[in-house]
């Protein structure tokens, strides 16, 4: 066997770790409530009928604080996993992260400009202003990505090297553009920018949430019809070809997965590293190459990683808290200096 | 039996009754520096349960739990601090946190961060009110507005004899790149106030190459560096940074160092201490003026 | 049955493969010969619709390649490249389960098939092993098998086109491969195979074609094909040709 793990009970594993973080992402904060007031407000939150009094401030932590945010927290955990096996396959590489087309680079461009320029403006219409930060680095995301996949694109061919590299350029550029603003930015749009940058799950409300959520959904309901495709990605782009895929439209709606789901976690919870690039390597450790496997496995452990990478963020330092990019990068950079260091011996 | 509960739910009514009656907030949490000092200069230092992570001064307050940066400020994190109100400027959020914790019952009394004597008027109205402490507020809001007044005399008086001095803050953080307080800055207000002339061009606090500084060629320069004080970080900034003993200031030894504190948040508590400060520096002849007039 | 006709590549200005008209045939194995950048390669990239004809056309069943939709030519039409870079941990039995991406002849089906390729291509032994484990020589086989596996069992209407599968097998190896290459080819199907070994080549293609410079210099059965002539005109190597004492075939000599 070459993964570690059958896969079936394997998932089931990974089934039951999500619900248990999710279970822990909803009992624990910095307030701590009673068990007895957290099943109260959860039934009460669910329609049914029970006696409600002394649980407002539970309904409340529960309903409006700890929902939004774990669901925020399992929608980009799993897409940002999601989007790193469709480019780790579109690249053929076990180490390509969904940033790798431009889209982090973009959508931290388009923040910039939402939260620098609309300062420099003097401000954007107070109906616009909850939704320009989010709309921009979407937006942002996704023009940098179809810059990208368009000097991808060479005879009607998409060549990923190409479109690698081309990544790369667009990255540096975007980042510049980002430098520039963080010139022009004052010291307040200056750390918010830093904050930003960081990411993080903290202010979550269902308002924010939907539009991430049906963007999670159609991918995690799309990508694994893809499995089979990309499977035969991984032996060579000539070889999947001929063994009936339509390689250049797999190509495209790789890169559509990627650019929507990256760019809408981005814009809901600003640029959170290193889920992307260690949950699918670690999952293909554990349950092999296959994406039929693999794209699940990596859903569920991208959600419960980032549920738990954010109740650390929340307990930490509370009742301050620490951006959870930190969490993320402190968690997955020695993981991955591990995984090197196995692989040479 | 009965009776004592009744007894007790009617204690309980009671209770509420009464605190519904002195409904004044007692427990605080401070979002912004100088709010922080006013809030302890006005007495309220035991009702604060948090501050953010601006609020340096006076250092007991470090004890308090830190509820992090006021514009990246965590809803469930304060809740557990059980606070009845919630200051701090406009700057404070991100928004829906603030919505949150409205719906948790928190009041966000917004006060302004503008360094104007009517920002502080408000400011210093608002917070008496809340700490139920008006009369306090009133005599230092009329000593402040005393101070600033004769502080803007003595400037008019020294500028008779002496011209305004041309003046350059400089920001540093742990040796890092110098930055020079821009026009809108506070830093600059309290340059203009002191009697001397900011060459800071810009918005805000930009790094500056040494060699413009030297163009600029300022007479006094102020720093606001990190944790050292008074001479080191005098001598720190000029070892760092030798071209700045070439500029007027640096030949003359006008090199003046303040807490960088005091730049966050509007005006606090300590600026007038430091106008006055800055002013001595700015025109070291005139000492013998600032004793008569402050009399 | 795959069918070339008139078939003319061009990269930028420079004419790569010309005047090919080919016509693979059900049972037969056709060798391509010919030196290094003879164009061989090219000429596969092209029948299978990989390199675009600036001229000509290649057909598979009388229906443009072209024109075929991608499920459909999988089906009839499988591919071995020279080499493979596959990068990751694949077991041997999964890689040559993906030669029944293009099928839906089920799990139980499938396995059955694997086994079978695996077995055709002297791979059994390796099949419960990770495909990175493997030397490169054990990599080509399974990679015939995945091929295999794509057509299996081979009939009629099926085209295999295999570029150098032997390059990277021990002598022995070279035989059985080959071996299992004309024994699918004896179930119906058609199957073009590159090679650089003139005995190999002799002994095991009913055709052979021999590119220079990208173009036809002999096209036929092997004793038509591999004369001293050509082979010192298109090598520019002296040979002897012998007769295969058992077999019949020409044996090539280096002189």
């Amino acid at each position: 066997m070459t993964a570690m793990f059958r896969p079936r009970p394997t998932l089931m594993v990974l089934g039951l770790l999500l619900l248990l973080v999710f279970w822990l992402s909803l009992a624990l904060g910095p307030v701590s409530l009673p068990l007895s007031d957290t099943l109260l407000a959860g039934l009460r939150l669910l329609g049914v009928p029970v006696d409600g009094s002394g649980t407002q401030q539970a309904e409340l932590i529960l309903g409006q604080i700890r929902m939004p945010r774990s669901l925020l927290g399992i929608a980009v955990g799993s897409v940002l996993a999601l989007s790193g096996v469709a480019m780790q396959g579109l690249f053929r590489n076990p180490l390509a992260d969904p940033g790798l087309v431009g889209v982090s680079g973009g959508a931290a461009l388009g923040a910039a400009l939402a939260i620098v320029g609309g300062s420099l403006l003097g401000g954007v219409p107070p109906a616009v202003e909850p939704y320009l930060l989010s709309v921009c680095a979407f937006a942002g995301g996704l023009v940098v990505t179809a810059v990208v996949y368009r000097f991808g694109r060479i005879d009607g061919q998409t060549n990923v090297a190409t479109m690698l590299l081309a990544g790369v350029a667009m990255t540096a550029m975007a980042g510049a553009g980002v430098g520039l603003f963080t010139y022009l930015a004052d010291d307040a749009t200056l750390r918010t920018l830093t904050f930003w940058n960081l990411g993080s799950l903290n202010g979550a409300s269902y308002q924010r949430l939907w539009p991430l959520l049906i963007v999670a959904v159609g991918v995690a309901l799309w990508l694994p019809r893809r499995a089979p495709a990309l499977n035969a990605m991984l032996l060579g782009e000539s070889e999947a070809r001929h063994l009936g895929f339509d390689i250049e439209r797999i190509k495209l709606e790789l890169v559509i997965c990627t650019a929507l789901g990256v760019g809408a976690a981005v814009a809901a919870a600003g640029l959170i590293g290193f889920i992307g690039l260690v949950v699918p390597h670690l999952m293909r450790l554990l349950v092999g190459p296959d994406h039929r496997v693999l794209l699940p496995a990596s859903l569920l452990a991208g959600a419960s990683l980032l549920l738990l990478a954010d109740l650390v963020a929340r307990l930490l330092l509370a009742p301050a808290e620490l951006p959870i990019g930190i969490v993320t990068a402190l968690i997955g950079a020695p993981f991955f200096l591990y995984l090197l260091v196995r692989g040479r011996s | 039996m009965r009776m004592t509960t009744l007894l007790a739910c009617a204690g309980v009514l009671l209770s509420q009754l009464a605190t519904a009656a002195d409904a004044l907030p007692q427990r605080w949490v401070s979002a912004g520096g100088a709010f922080s000092e006013w809030v302890v200069a006005l007495g309220g230092e035991s009702k604060l349960v948090g501050v953010d992570s601006t609020s340096q001064y006076p250092r007991s307050l470090h004890s308090l739990p830190g509820i992090g940066y006021q514009r990246a400020l965590a809803a469930e994190g304060i809740l557990a601090l059980r606070p009845d109100i919630l200051v701090g400027s406009n700057e404070m959020g991100a928004p829906p946190v603030l919505e949150q914790l409205k719906a948790g019952g928190v009041r966000i009394e917004l006060l302004s961060a503008k360094p104007d004597v009517q920002a502080l008027e408000h400011n210093l109205t608002q917070l008496g009110q809340l700490l139920g402490n008006q009369a306090q507020a009133q005599t230092l809001l009329d000593g402040y507005r005393q101070r600033l007044q004769s502080q803007a005399a003595w400037v008019k008086q020294a500028q008779q004899h002496h011209q305004a001095p041309r003046v350059l803050m400089l920001l540093s953080h742990s040796g890092g790149n110098l930055q020079v307080a821009g026009k809108d800055t506070l830093a600059a207000w309290m340059i203009n106030q002191a009697g001397g002339q900011s060459l800071g061009d810009h918005n805000g606090y930009k790094p500056v190459s040494v060699e413009a500084m030297l163009a600029l060629d300022p007479e006094v320069i102020i720093f606001a560096g990190g944790r050292l004080e008074g001479d080191a970080a005098r001598a720190a900034l000029l070892q760092q940074n030798p071209i700045l003993a070439q500029t007027r200031a640096g030949r003359d030894g006008r090199v003046v160092v303040i807490d960088p504190t005091l730049l966050v948040g509007g005006l606090g508590p300590r600026v007038p201490d430091a106008l006055s400060m800055l002013s001595t520096a700015f025109y070291p002849s005139a000492q013998a003026q600032t004793a008569e007039i402050k009399r | 049955m795959l069918r070339a006709k008139n078939l003319l590549v061009r990269r930028g200005t420079r004419t790569v493969l010309a005047d090919i008209d080919i016509e693979l045939r059900a049972g037969e194995v056709l060798g391509v010969l010919g030196p290094n950048g003879a164009g061989k390669s090219t000429l596969l990239g092209a029948l299978c619709g990989e390199l675009p004809a600036s001229a000509g056309e290649v057909s598979l069943d009388t229906r443009p390649l072209a024109d075929w939709p991608g499920q459909a030519r999988a089906k009839r039409l499988a591919v071995l490249p020279q080499s493979s870079s596959l990068n990751f941990a694949f077991s041997v039995n999964e890689v040559v389960g993906m030669g029944r991406l293009p099928h839906a002849s089920g799990r139980v089906r499938d396995a059955e098939i694997v086994a079978e390729a695996l077995s055709a291509a002297d791979a059994s032994h390796l099949a419960g092993r990770s495909y990175l484990a493997l030397s490169g020589g054990e990599r080509q086989r399974v990679h015939l098998a995945r091929v295999l596996a794509q057509l299996w069992p081979g009939a009629v209407g099926q085209t295999l086109l295999l570029d150098e599968p032997t390059s990277m097998l021990d002598p022995l190896h070279q035989h059985t491969i080959l071996q299992a290459v004309r024994d699918f080819a004896g179930r119906g199907a058609a199957v073009l195979v590159i090679l650089h070994d003139l005995n190999l080549a002799a002994r095991y293609c009913d055709h052979l074609l021999l590119l220079q410079d990208g173009r036809p210099h002999g096209y036929g059965s092997p004793d038509e094909v591999l004369t001293a002539e050509a082979l010192e005109a298109v090598y520019g190597l002296q040979v002897l040709i012998q007769q295969h004492p058992e077999r019949g075939h020409p044996l090539i000599i280096a002189r």
